[in-house]
Protein backbone atom coordinates (compact mmCIF):
# COMPACT_ATOMS: atom_id res chain seq x y z
CA UNK A 1 0.00 0.00 0.00
CA UNK A 2 2.95 2.83 0.48
CA UNK A 3 6.19 2.10 0.11
CA UNK A 4 9.48 4.27 0.60
CA UNK A 5 12.68 3.99 -0.44
CA UNK A 6 15.60 6.00 0.48
CA UNK A 7 13.19 8.87 1.05
CA UNK A 8 15.68 12.06 2.31
CA UNK A 9 14.55 15.38 3.85
CA UNK A 10 16.78 18.46 4.08
CA UNK A 11 15.71 21.56 6.47
CA UNK A 12 18.09 24.52 5.85
CA UNK A 13 17.72 26.11 8.90
CA UNK A 14 19.69 29.64 9.96
CA UNK A 15 22.73 28.44 7.95
CA UNK A 16 23.59 25.13 9.09
CA UNK A 17 21.55 21.79 7.46
CA UNK A 18 19.25 19.75 9.46
CA UNK A 19 18.68 16.04 7.59
CA UNK A 20 15.32 15.77 9.27
CA UNK A 21 14.39 12.52 7.11
CA UNK A 22 17.87 10.46 6.06
CA UNK A 23 17.25 7.92 3.91
CA UNK A 24 14.00 6.08 5.23
CA UNK A 25 13.34 2.81 3.37
CA UNK A 26 10.35 1.03 4.83
CA UNK A 27 6.85 -0.36 3.86
CA UNK A 28 3.05 -0.77 4.86
CA UNK A 29 1.15 -3.36 3.75
CA UNK A 30 -2.57 -3.00 3.05
CA UNK A 31 -4.85 -3.20 6.40
CA UNK A 32 -1.16 -3.18 8.27
CA UNK A 33 -1.53 -0.87 11.55
CA UNK A 34 2.56 0.66 12.13
CA UNK A 35 3.15 3.28 15.33
CA UNK A 36 6.81 5.32 14.63
CA UNK A 37 7.81 6.27 17.88
CA UNK A 38 10.65 8.13 18.33
CA UNK A 39 12.41 11.30 20.45
CA UNK A 40 10.84 14.76 19.47
CA UNK A 41 13.35 16.20 16.48
CA UNK A 42 14.22 12.77 15.49
CA UNK A 43 11.92 13.21 12.18
CA UNK A 44 9.11 11.13 12.67
CA UNK A 45 5.96 13.83 11.97
CA UNK A 46 8.46 14.84 9.15
CA UNK A 47 8.27 11.63 7.52
CA UNK A 48 4.67 11.12 7.93
CA UNK A 49 3.86 14.46 6.61
CA UNK A 50 5.93 13.34 3.40
CA UNK A 51 3.33 10.64 2.91
CA UNK A 52 1.00 12.47 1.73
CA UNK A 53 3.01 15.13 0.39
CA UNK A 54 2.38 18.07 2.77
CA UNK A 55 6.02 17.90 3.17
CA UNK A 56 8.04 17.36 0.27
CA UNK A 57 11.03 15.89 0.16
CA UNK A 58 14.81 16.11 -1.44
CA UNK A 59 15.31 12.32 -2.85
CA UNK A 60 13.87 9.07 -3.04
CA UNK A 61 10.47 7.38 -3.78
CA UNK A 62 7.22 7.72 -1.61
CA UNK A 63 4.76 5.51 -3.45
CA UNK A 64 0.95 5.31 -2.32
CA UNK A 65 -1.21 2.64 -3.68
CA UNK A 66 0.96 2.49 -6.91
CA UNK A 67 1.24 6.20 -7.58
CA UNK A 68 5.02 7.66 -7.13
CA UNK A 69 5.10 10.96 -5.34
CA UNK A 70 7.92 11.54 -6.37
CA UNK A 71 7.06 11.76 -10.18
CA UNK A 72 5.83 14.93 -11.39
CA UNK A 73 3.14 13.48 -13.15
CA UNK A 74 1.49 12.49 -10.09
CA UNK A 75 -1.59 14.69 -9.47
CA UNK A 76 -1.09 15.26 -5.50
CA UNK A 77 -4.46 16.30 -5.29
CA UNK A 78 -5.96 12.84 -6.08
CA UNK A 79 -3.28 11.21 -3.83
CA UNK A 80 -4.53 13.02 -1.02
CA UNK A 81 -8.07 12.20 -1.44
CA UNK A 82 -6.98 8.37 -0.49
CA UNK A 83 -5.30 9.41 2.64
CA UNK A 84 -6.73 10.30 5.36
CA UNK A 85 -4.49 12.46 8.00
CA UNK A 86 -4.98 13.63 11.62
CA UNK A 87 -3.01 16.21 13.49
CA UNK A 88 -1.74 17.13 16.55
CA UNK A 89 -3.73 20.72 16.68
CA UNK A 90 -7.21 19.00 15.18
CA UNK A 91 -7.23 21.49 12.76
CA UNK A 92 -11.18 21.99 12.44
CA UNK A 93 -12.49 24.37 10.20
CA UNK A 94 -13.66 26.90 12.54
CA UNK A 95 -16.14 28.63 10.69
CA UNK A 96 -18.08 25.07 9.85
CA UNK A 97 -20.09 23.25 12.35
CA UNK A 98 -19.41 20.14 12.91
CA UNK A 99 -21.12 18.74 10.17
CA UNK A 100 -19.76 21.13 7.51
CA UNK A 101 -16.30 20.38 9.08
CA UNK A 102 -16.93 16.75 7.45
CA UNK A 103 -19.65 17.58 4.11
CA UNK A 104 -17.50 20.47 2.52
CA UNK A 105 -14.34 18.20 0.97
CA UNK A 106 -17.08 15.08 0.40
CA UNK A 107 -19.01 17.91 -1.94
CA UNK A 108 -15.84 19.83 -3.22
CA UNK A 109 -13.47 16.61 -4.20
CA UNK A 110 -15.61 13.68 -4.20
CA UNK A 111 -18.43 15.49 -6.04
CA UNK A 112 -21.27 14.07 -3.49
CA UNK A 113 -24.46 15.55 -3.23
CA UNK A 114 -25.67 17.43 -0.21
CA UNK A 115 -27.46 14.60 1.33
CA UNK A 116 -25.11 12.00 0.31
CA UNK A 117 -22.42 14.13 1.89
CA UNK A 118 -24.37 14.29 4.97
CA UNK A 119 -25.43 10.98 5.04
CA UNK A 120 -22.16 9.42 5.39
CA UNK A 121 -20.99 12.55 7.64
CA UNK A 122 -23.71 11.73 10.15
CA UNK A 123 -23.15 8.19 10.12
CA UNK A 124 -19.33 8.67 11.08
CA UNK A 125 -20.30 10.92 13.74
CA UNK A 126 -22.35 8.20 15.32
CA UNK A 127 -19.71 5.72 14.50
CA UNK A 128 -16.88 8.24 16.69
CA UNK A 129 -19.49 8.99 19.23
CA UNK A 130 -20.71 12.55 19.17
CA UNK A 131 -23.54 12.59 16.60
CA UNK A 132 -25.73 14.66 18.75
CA UNK A 133 -22.83 17.48 18.16
CA UNK A 134 -23.42 18.20 14.54
CA UNK A 135 -24.59 21.36 14.78
CA UNK A 136 -22.27 22.81 17.06
CA UNK A 137 -18.80 25.09 15.94
CA UNK A 138 -15.66 23.73 16.85
CA UNK A 139 -14.92 25.53 19.64
CA UNK A 140 -17.70 24.23 21.65
CA UNK A 141 -16.51 21.19 21.48
CA UNK A 142 -13.81 19.83 24.02
CA UNK A 143 -10.13 18.77 22.53
CA UNK A 144 -11.08 14.88 22.65
CA UNK A 145 -14.37 15.62 20.96
CA UNK A 146 -12.72 17.73 18.47
CA UNK A 147 -9.76 15.30 17.87
CA UNK A 148 -12.82 12.59 17.08
CA UNK A 149 -14.55 15.28 14.68
CA UNK A 150 -11.65 15.58 12.92
CA UNK A 151 -10.90 11.87 12.27
CA UNK A 152 -14.68 11.53 11.26
CA UNK A 153 -13.65 14.22 8.78
CA UNK A 154 -10.79 12.31 7.09
CA UNK A 155 -13.13 9.04 7.10
CA UNK A 156 -15.56 10.69 4.97
CA UNK A 157 -13.09 10.98 2.16
CA UNK A 158 -13.39 7.28 2.23
CA UNK A 159 -9.69 6.76 2.64
CA UNK A 160 -7.46 3.87 2.28
CA UNK A 161 -4.96 4.92 4.44
CA UNK A 162 -4.83 6.69 7.55
CA UNK A 163 -2.00 9.14 9.05
CA UNK A 164 -2.20 10.21 12.33
CA UNK A 165 0.53 12.96 13.60
CA UNK A 166 0.11 12.89 17.08
CA UNK A 167 -3.14 12.97 17.83
CA UNK A 168 -3.63 12.19 21.71
CA UNK A 169 -0.63 14.69 22.25
CA UNK A 170 -2.52 17.95 22.25
CA UNK A 171 -5.33 16.27 24.80
CA UNK A 172 -5.92 16.39 28.52
CA UNK A 173 -5.18 13.24 29.99
CA UNK A 174 -8.52 12.11 30.45
CA UNK A 175 -9.47 12.66 27.19
CA UNK A 176 -6.76 10.40 25.64
CA UNK A 177 -8.70 7.37 25.68
CA UNK A 178 -11.90 8.46 24.05
CA UNK A 179 -9.37 9.07 21.29
CA UNK A 180 -7.69 5.82 21.66
CA UNK A 181 -10.47 4.05 21.63
CA UNK A 182 -12.04 5.58 18.02
CA UNK A 183 -8.31 4.39 16.68
CA UNK A 184 -8.59 0.81 18.11
CA UNK A 185 -12.00 0.14 16.27
CA UNK A 186 -10.53 1.72 12.84
CA UNK A 187 -7.23 -0.65 13.36
CA UNK A 188 -9.53 -3.65 14.19
CA UNK A 189 -12.18 -3.06 11.36
CA UNK A 190 -8.72 -3.58 9.11
CA UNK A 191 -7.77 0.11 8.05
CA UNK A 192 -4.19 1.00 6.66
CA UNK A 193 -2.73 3.10 9.42
CA UNK A 194 0.49 4.94 10.09
CA UNK A 195 0.68 6.08 13.43
CA UNK A 196 3.28 8.70 15.11
CA UNK A 197 2.66 8.92 18.70
CA UNK A 198 4.01 8.30 22.31
CA UNK A 199 1.29 5.79 23.25
CA UNK A 200 3.62 2.92 23.98
CA UNK A 201 0.01 1.19 25.74
CA UNK A 202 -1.33 1.73 22.62
CA UNK A 203 1.08 0.82 20.20
CA UNK A 204 1.57 -3.31 22.12
CA UNK A 205 -2.36 -3.67 21.95
CA UNK A 206 -3.00 -2.78 18.32
CA UNK A 207 0.45 -1.82 16.10
CA UNK A 208 0.99 -4.69 13.83
CA UNK A 209 4.75 -3.36 13.74
CA UNK A 210 6.71 -0.77 15.84
CA UNK A 211 9.07 1.95 13.83
CA UNK A 212 11.62 3.35 16.30
CA UNK A 213 13.29 6.69 14.61
CA UNK A 214 15.93 8.98 15.80
CA UNK A 215 18.24 11.42 13.87
CA UNK A 216 15.90 10.81 10.48
CA UNK A 217 16.75 7.19 10.66
CA UNK A 218 15.23 3.99 11.61
CA UNK A 219 16.68 2.74 13.94
CA UNK A 220 14.90 -0.17 14.62
CA UNK A 221 11.83 -2.05 14.14
CA UNK A 222 9.85 -4.96 14.12
CA UNK A 223 6.67 -6.15 16.39
CA UNK A 224 5.52 -4.10 18.98
CA UNK A 225 5.76 -6.94 21.39
CA UNK A 226 9.51 -7.33 20.68
CA UNK A 227 10.07 -3.97 20.02
CA UNK A 228 8.77 -2.15 22.74
CA UNK A 229 9.87 -5.05 25.73
CA UNK A 230 12.90 -6.14 24.47
CA UNK A 231 14.81 -3.53 22.52
CA UNK A 232 17.95 -4.57 20.94
CA UNK A 233 19.96 -1.11 20.32
CA UNK A 234 20.99 0.88 22.72
CA UNK A 235 18.91 4.19 21.58
CA UNK A 236 16.09 2.78 21.42
CA UNK A 237 16.35 1.03 25.46
CA UNK A 238 17.01 4.35 26.72
CA UNK A 239 14.11 5.83 25.09
CA UNK A 240 11.85 3.54 26.54
CA UNK A 241 13.33 3.74 29.81
CA UNK A 242 12.55 7.50 29.94
CA UNK A 243 8.95 7.28 28.29
CA UNK A 244 7.90 4.36 30.28
CA UNK B 1 -5.88 49.48 47.09
CA UNK B 2 -9.68 50.38 46.47
CA UNK B 3 -10.55 48.45 43.21
CA UNK B 4 -13.04 50.98 42.45
CA UNK B 5 -11.21 54.02 42.35
CA UNK B 6 -13.24 57.24 42.14
CA UNK B 7 -13.15 58.50 38.13
CA UNK B 8 -15.05 61.34 38.43
CA UNK B 9 -12.80 63.88 39.54
CA UNK B 10 -10.91 63.00 35.54
CA UNK B 11 -14.08 63.54 33.92
CA UNK B 12 -13.99 66.87 35.17
CA UNK B 13 -10.34 67.22 34.08
CA UNK B 14 -11.48 66.67 30.71
CA UNK B 15 -14.59 68.35 30.80
CA UNK B 16 -12.73 71.79 31.93
CA UNK B 17 -9.47 71.19 29.62
CA UNK B 18 -11.94 70.45 26.51
CA UNK B 19 -13.86 73.55 27.79
CA UNK B 20 -10.63 75.59 27.91
CA UNK B 21 -9.62 74.62 24.29
CA UNK B 22 -12.99 76.13 23.54
CA UNK B 23 -12.68 79.24 25.08
CA UNK B 24 -9.18 79.79 24.11
CA UNK B 25 -10.83 79.46 20.34
CA UNK B 26 -13.11 81.60 20.84
CA UNK B 27 -10.98 84.26 22.40
CA UNK B 28 -8.60 83.85 20.08
CA UNK B 29 -11.77 85.21 17.46
CA UNK B 30 -12.64 87.56 19.25
CA UNK B 31 -8.99 88.81 18.81
CA UNK B 32 -9.23 89.29 15.61
CA UNK B 33 -12.22 90.97 15.32
CA UNK B 34 -13.93 88.12 13.19
CA UNK B 35 -18.05 88.33 12.93
CA UNK B 36 -19.63 84.71 13.03
CA UNK B 37 -22.50 84.63 10.62
CA UNK B 38 -24.23 81.33 11.60
CA UNK B 39 -27.18 82.04 10.22
CA UNK B 40 -26.14 81.86 6.84
CA UNK B 41 -24.95 78.12 6.70
CA UNK B 42 -28.20 76.33 6.71
CA UNK B 43 -29.62 78.00 3.54
CA UNK B 44 -26.68 76.07 1.81
CA UNK B 45 -28.07 72.96 3.05
CA UNK B 46 -31.63 73.29 1.71
CA UNK B 47 -33.00 76.48 0.72
CA UNK B 48 -36.47 76.99 -0.90
CA UNK B 49 -36.23 77.42 -4.30
CA UNK B 50 -37.98 79.89 -6.53
CA UNK B 51 -39.52 79.54 -10.32
CA UNK B 52 -40.81 81.60 -11.94
CA UNK B 53 -43.45 80.82 -14.53
CA UNK B 54 -43.65 82.85 -17.96
CA UNK B 55 -45.97 83.01 -20.47
CA UNK B 56 -44.91 81.23 -23.96
CA UNK B 57 -46.46 83.56 -26.85
CA UNK B 58 -47.92 87.27 -26.98
CA UNK B 59 -51.39 86.94 -25.60
CA UNK B 60 -54.17 88.38 -22.59
CA UNK B 61 -54.69 87.91 -19.37
CA UNK B 62 -57.95 86.42 -19.24
CA UNK B 63 -58.48 85.48 -15.54
CA UNK B 64 -57.02 85.63 -11.89
CA UNK B 65 -58.30 83.44 -9.35
CA UNK B 66 -57.00 82.49 -6.09
CA UNK B 67 -57.44 79.14 -4.39
CA UNK B 68 -56.11 78.27 -1.23
CA UNK B 69 -52.26 79.49 -0.68
CA UNK B 70 -52.31 79.18 -4.35
CA UNK B 71 -53.05 81.52 -7.50
CA UNK B 72 -54.54 80.59 -10.88
CA UNK B 73 -53.85 82.60 -13.74
CA UNK B 74 -55.74 81.61 -17.17
CA UNK B 75 -54.08 83.19 -20.29
CA UNK B 76 -54.84 82.78 -24.06
CA UNK B 77 -52.20 83.28 -26.36
CA UNK B 78 -52.64 84.64 -30.79
CA UNK B 79 -54.00 81.59 -31.77
CA UNK B 80 -56.88 81.39 -28.85
CA UNK B 81 -55.05 78.79 -26.81
CA UNK B 82 -55.86 78.46 -23.24
CA UNK B 83 -52.82 78.02 -20.42
CA UNK B 84 -53.74 77.62 -16.90
CA UNK B 85 -50.51 78.28 -14.49
CA UNK B 86 -50.75 77.48 -10.65
CA UNK B 87 -48.25 79.68 -9.02
CA UNK B 88 -47.54 80.70 -4.79
CA UNK B 89 -50.34 82.95 -3.47
CA UNK B 90 -48.79 86.72 -3.35
CA UNK B 91 -46.23 86.37 -6.29
CA UNK B 92 -49.03 87.18 -8.94
CA UNK B 93 -47.36 89.85 -11.50
CA UNK B 94 -50.13 90.17 -13.71
CA UNK B 95 -53.60 91.59 -13.62
CA UNK B 96 -56.86 90.31 -15.53
CA UNK B 97 -56.86 91.50 -19.12
CA UNK B 98 -53.52 92.85 -19.22
CA UNK B 99 -51.45 92.50 -22.55
CA UNK B 100 -48.22 90.00 -22.49
CA UNK B 101 -45.46 89.19 -24.84
CA UNK B 102 -43.87 85.67 -24.91
CA UNK B 103 -41.13 85.06 -22.31
CA UNK B 104 -42.99 87.82 -19.79
CA UNK B 105 -43.40 86.20 -15.45
CA UNK B 106 -46.65 85.39 -14.48
CA UNK B 107 -45.60 84.49 -11.05
CA UNK B 108 -43.36 82.26 -8.99
CA UNK B 109 -43.40 78.55 -7.18
CA UNK B 110 -41.28 78.04 -4.59
CA UNK B 111 -39.90 74.16 -3.67
CA UNK B 112 -37.12 72.74 -1.74
CA UNK B 113 -33.92 72.24 -3.28
CA UNK B 114 -30.61 70.89 -1.56
CA UNK B 115 -28.07 73.50 -1.38
CA UNK B 116 -24.38 72.86 -2.34
CA UNK B 117 -23.08 71.48 1.16
CA UNK B 118 -25.47 68.48 0.84
CA UNK B 119 -25.08 68.04 -3.10
CA UNK B 120 -21.19 67.84 -1.91
CA UNK B 121 -21.54 65.56 0.31
CA UNK B 122 -23.75 63.09 -2.03
CA UNK B 123 -20.99 63.23 -4.15
CA UNK B 124 -18.10 62.39 -1.35
CA UNK B 125 -20.22 59.80 -0.48
CA UNK B 126 -20.50 58.32 -3.82
CA UNK B 127 -17.62 59.17 -5.32
CA UNK B 128 -15.89 56.80 -1.87
CA UNK B 129 -18.61 54.11 -2.45
CA UNK B 130 -17.51 53.56 -5.77
CA UNK B 131 -13.65 53.55 -5.11
CA UNK B 132 -14.29 51.68 -1.86
CA UNK B 133 -15.78 48.71 -3.84
CA UNK B 134 -13.04 48.92 -6.74
CA UNK B 135 -10.40 49.36 -4.09
CA UNK B 136 -11.18 46.25 -2.37
CA UNK B 137 -11.61 44.28 -5.44
CA UNK B 138 -7.59 45.21 -6.47
CA UNK B 139 -7.15 44.77 -3.12
CA UNK B 140 -8.15 41.55 -2.84
CA UNK B 141 -6.43 40.47 -6.01
CA UNK B 142 -2.97 41.92 -5.47
CA UNK B 143 -3.04 40.42 -1.35
CA UNK B 144 -3.91 37.06 -3.60
CA UNK B 145 -0.87 38.00 -5.58
CA UNK B 146 1.27 38.57 -2.52
CA UNK B 147 1.03 35.45 -0.93
CA UNK B 148 0.91 33.03 -3.83
CA UNK B 149 3.95 30.79 -4.60
CA UNK B 150 4.76 32.49 -8.22
CA UNK B 151 7.42 35.26 -8.41
CA UNK B 152 6.06 37.24 -10.97
CA UNK B 153 2.72 37.45 -8.79
CA UNK B 154 4.31 38.15 -6.51
CA UNK B 155 6.63 41.10 -7.72
CA UNK B 156 3.67 42.78 -9.38
CA UNK B 157 1.45 42.98 -6.40
CA UNK B 158 5.04 44.03 -3.75
CA UNK B 159 5.86 46.97 -6.71
CA UNK B 160 1.92 48.10 -6.64
CA UNK B 161 2.23 48.57 -3.10
CA UNK B 162 5.71 49.75 -2.82
CA UNK B 163 4.67 52.53 -5.50
CA UNK B 164 1.22 53.64 -4.04
CA UNK B 165 2.17 53.58 0.05
CA UNK B 166 5.28 55.46 -1.51
CA UNK B 167 4.12 58.52 -3.25
CA UNK B 168 1.66 60.80 -1.71
CA UNK B 169 -2.26 60.67 -2.65
CA UNK B 170 -2.33 63.89 -4.32
CA UNK B 171 0.20 63.28 -6.53
CA UNK B 172 -0.94 60.54 -7.40
CA UNK B 173 -4.25 62.04 -8.20
CA UNK B 174 -3.14 64.65 -10.70
CA UNK B 175 -1.11 61.89 -12.23
CA UNK B 176 -3.92 59.99 -13.22
CA UNK B 177 -6.13 63.08 -14.15
CA UNK B 178 -3.41 65.03 -16.18
CA UNK B 179 -1.43 61.73 -17.22
CA UNK B 180 -3.87 58.79 -17.61
CA UNK B 181 -6.69 61.16 -18.25
CA UNK B 182 -5.42 62.69 -20.82
CA UNK B 183 -3.32 59.56 -22.51
CA UNK B 184 -7.01 57.66 -21.70
CA UNK B 185 -9.01 60.54 -22.40
CA UNK B 186 -10.67 59.55 -18.85
CA UNK B 187 -12.93 61.79 -17.66
CA UNK B 188 -12.17 63.94 -14.10
CA UNK B 189 -14.82 61.72 -12.60
CA UNK B 190 -13.36 58.59 -13.59
CA UNK B 191 -9.93 59.73 -12.68
CA UNK B 192 -10.53 60.69 -9.93
CA UNK B 193 -12.26 57.61 -8.72
CA UNK B 194 -9.23 55.55 -10.16
CA UNK B 195 -6.45 57.38 -8.21
CA UNK B 196 -8.62 56.88 -4.75
CA UNK B 197 -9.10 53.12 -5.92
CA UNK B 198 -5.41 52.42 -6.65
CA UNK B 199 -4.64 54.02 -3.67
CA UNK B 200 -6.78 52.20 -1.20
CA UNK B 201 -6.19 49.02 -3.44
CA UNK B 202 -2.52 48.93 -2.04
CA UNK B 203 -3.48 49.56 1.85
CA UNK B 204 -6.51 46.80 1.14
CA UNK B 205 -3.55 44.56 -0.60
CA UNK B 206 -1.98 44.48 2.58
CA UNK B 207 -5.31 44.17 4.56
CA UNK B 208 -5.86 40.72 3.04
CA UNK B 209 -2.31 39.41 2.92
CA UNK B 210 -2.05 40.79 6.63
CA UNK B 211 -5.11 38.48 7.43
CA UNK B 212 -4.38 35.38 4.92
CA UNK B 213 -1.34 34.66 6.98
CA UNK B 214 -3.02 34.90 10.45
CA UNK B 215 -5.01 31.91 9.35
CA UNK B 216 -2.73 29.38 11.18
CA UNK B 217 -0.92 26.85 8.79
CA UNK B 218 -2.76 23.80 10.11
CA UNK B 219 -5.84 24.79 8.28
CA UNK B 220 -4.40 25.19 4.80
CA UNK B 221 -2.46 21.79 5.27
CA UNK B 222 -6.31 20.20 6.84
CA UNK B 223 -7.45 21.53 3.51
CA UNK B 224 -4.83 19.85 1.49
CA UNK B 225 -4.74 16.88 3.23
CA UNK B 226 -8.41 16.63 2.14
CA UNK B 227 -7.68 16.22 -1.34
CA UNK B 228 -8.41 20.10 -2.04
CA UNK B 229 -6.56 22.05 -4.11
CA UNK B 230 -5.29 25.51 -3.87
CA UNK B 231 -7.98 27.48 -4.75
CA UNK B 232 -10.94 25.41 -2.91
CA UNK B 233 -8.68 25.64 0.27
CA UNK B 234 -8.52 29.36 -0.28
CA UNK B 235 -12.06 29.98 -1.12
CA UNK B 236 -13.78 27.55 1.41
CA UNK B 237 -11.50 27.59 4.13
CA UNK B 238 -8.55 30.33 4.31
CA UNK B 239 -11.06 33.64 2.58
CA UNK B 240 -13.76 33.08 5.04
CA UNK B 241 -11.98 33.07 8.01
CA UNK B 242 -9.54 35.75 6.70
CA UNK B 243 -12.12 38.12 5.43
CA UNK B 244 -14.01 38.07 8.90
CA UNK B 245 -10.40 38.88 10.86
CA UNK B 246 -10.07 41.60 8.42
CA UNK B 247 -13.76 43.15 8.14
CA UNK B 248 -12.74 45.99 11.10
CA UNK B 249 -9.34 46.83 9.51
CA UNK B 250 -10.98 47.30 6.38
CA UNK B 251 -14.02 49.38 7.72
CA UNK B 252 -11.39 51.62 8.96
CA UNK B 253 -9.63 51.60 5.31
CA UNK B 254 -12.87 52.80 3.99
CA UNK B 255 -13.50 55.76 6.61
CA UNK B 256 -9.72 56.99 5.57
CA UNK B 257 -10.77 56.32 1.93
CA UNK B 258 -13.58 58.77 2.79
CA UNK B 259 -11.45 61.42 4.21
CA UNK B 260 -8.65 61.22 1.72
CA UNK B 261 -11.42 61.52 -1.01
CA UNK B 262 -11.58 65.56 -0.25
CA UNK B 263 -8.21 65.65 -2.24
CA UNK B 264 -10.47 64.82 -5.24
CA UNK B 265 -11.56 68.42 -4.95
CA UNK B 266 -8.11 69.35 -6.84
CA UNK B 267 -9.12 68.08 -10.14
CA UNK B 268 -12.42 70.60 -9.88
CA UNK B 269 -14.83 67.64 -8.84
CA UNK B 270 -17.51 69.34 -6.49
CA UNK B 271 -17.13 66.78 -3.35
CA UNK B 272 -18.13 68.68 0.35
CA UNK B 273 -14.45 69.82 -0.07
CA UNK B 274 -15.23 71.98 -2.82
CA UNK B 275 -18.32 72.71 -2.49
CA UNK B 276 -17.16 74.16 0.77
CA UNK B 277 -14.56 76.68 -0.88
CA UNK B 278 -17.50 77.38 -3.44
CA UNK B 279 -19.76 78.29 -0.36
CA UNK B 280 -17.28 80.64 0.86
CA UNK B 281 -16.49 82.44 -2.52
CA UNK B 282 -20.08 83.75 -2.36
CA UNK B 283 -20.49 83.95 1.70
CA UNK B 284 -16.85 84.53 3.07
CA UNK B 285 -18.34 83.03 5.94
CA UNK B 286 -14.91 81.36 5.69
CA UNK B 287 -14.38 80.20 9.45
CA UNK B 288 -18.38 78.95 9.57
CA UNK B 289 -18.19 76.76 6.43
CA UNK B 290 -14.74 74.86 7.55
CA UNK B 291 -15.96 74.07 10.97
CA UNK B 292 -19.04 73.04 9.05
CA UNK B 293 -17.77 70.68 6.82
CA UNK B 294 -15.30 69.48 9.26
CA UNK B 295 -18.45 68.52 11.19
CA UNK B 296 -20.15 66.78 8.55
CA UNK B 297 -17.40 64.80 7.54
CA UNK B 298 -16.96 63.83 11.51
CA UNK B 299 -20.79 62.56 11.20
CA UNK B 300 -20.49 60.59 8.42
CA UNK B 301 -16.94 58.64 9.66
CA UNK B 302 -18.12 58.33 13.32
CA UNK B 303 -21.71 57.16 11.90
CA UNK B 304 -19.64 54.26 9.81
CA UNK B 305 -17.15 53.58 12.68
CA UNK B 306 -20.15 52.95 15.22
CA UNK B 307 -21.78 50.40 12.48
CA UNK B 308 -18.27 48.83 12.18
CA UNK B 309 -18.40 48.53 16.08
CA UNK B 310 -21.58 47.24 15.97
CA UNK B 311 -20.77 44.64 13.57
CA UNK B 312 -17.47 43.44 15.15
CA UNK B 313 -20.19 42.55 17.90
CA UNK B 314 -22.01 40.80 15.51
CA UNK B 315 -19.24 38.56 14.57
CA UNK B 316 -17.53 38.40 18.02
CA UNK B 317 -20.73 36.36 19.14
CA UNK B 318 -20.70 33.67 16.52
CA UNK B 319 -17.18 32.95 17.51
Amino acid sequence: MIEVRDLVKVFHARGHVVRAVDGVTTRVEAGEVVVVVGPSGSGKSTFLRCLNGLESFDSGHVVIDGQDLADRKTDINRVRREVGMVFQQFNLFPHKTVLENLTLAQQVVRKRSQDEAEAKARALLAKVGIAEKESEYPSRLSGGQQQRVAIARALAMDPKVMLFDEPTSALDPEMVGEVLDVMKTLAREGMTMVVVTHEIGFAKEVADRGIFMDEGKIVESGPPGELFSNPQEARTQLFLSQVL
Amino acid sequence: MNARARTWPWYLLLAVILLGVAASLWGATQRIDYTWRWKRIPQYFVYRGEDVATVPADGRVEEVREAGDEAVVVFVDETGERHEFRVAAGTVRVSPGEDLFAGDPVGSTFAWRTGPLLNGLWTTLWLSFFSGILGLLLGLVAGLCRVAKNPTLRGLSVVYVEVIRGTPLLVQIFIFYFFLGTVLDLDRIVAGVLALAVFAGAYVAEIVRAGIQSIPRGQMEAARSLGMNVPQAMRHIILPQALKRTLPPLAGQFISLIKDSSLVSVIAITDLTKSGREVITSTFATFEIWFTVAAMYFVITGLLSQVIQWMERRLAVSD
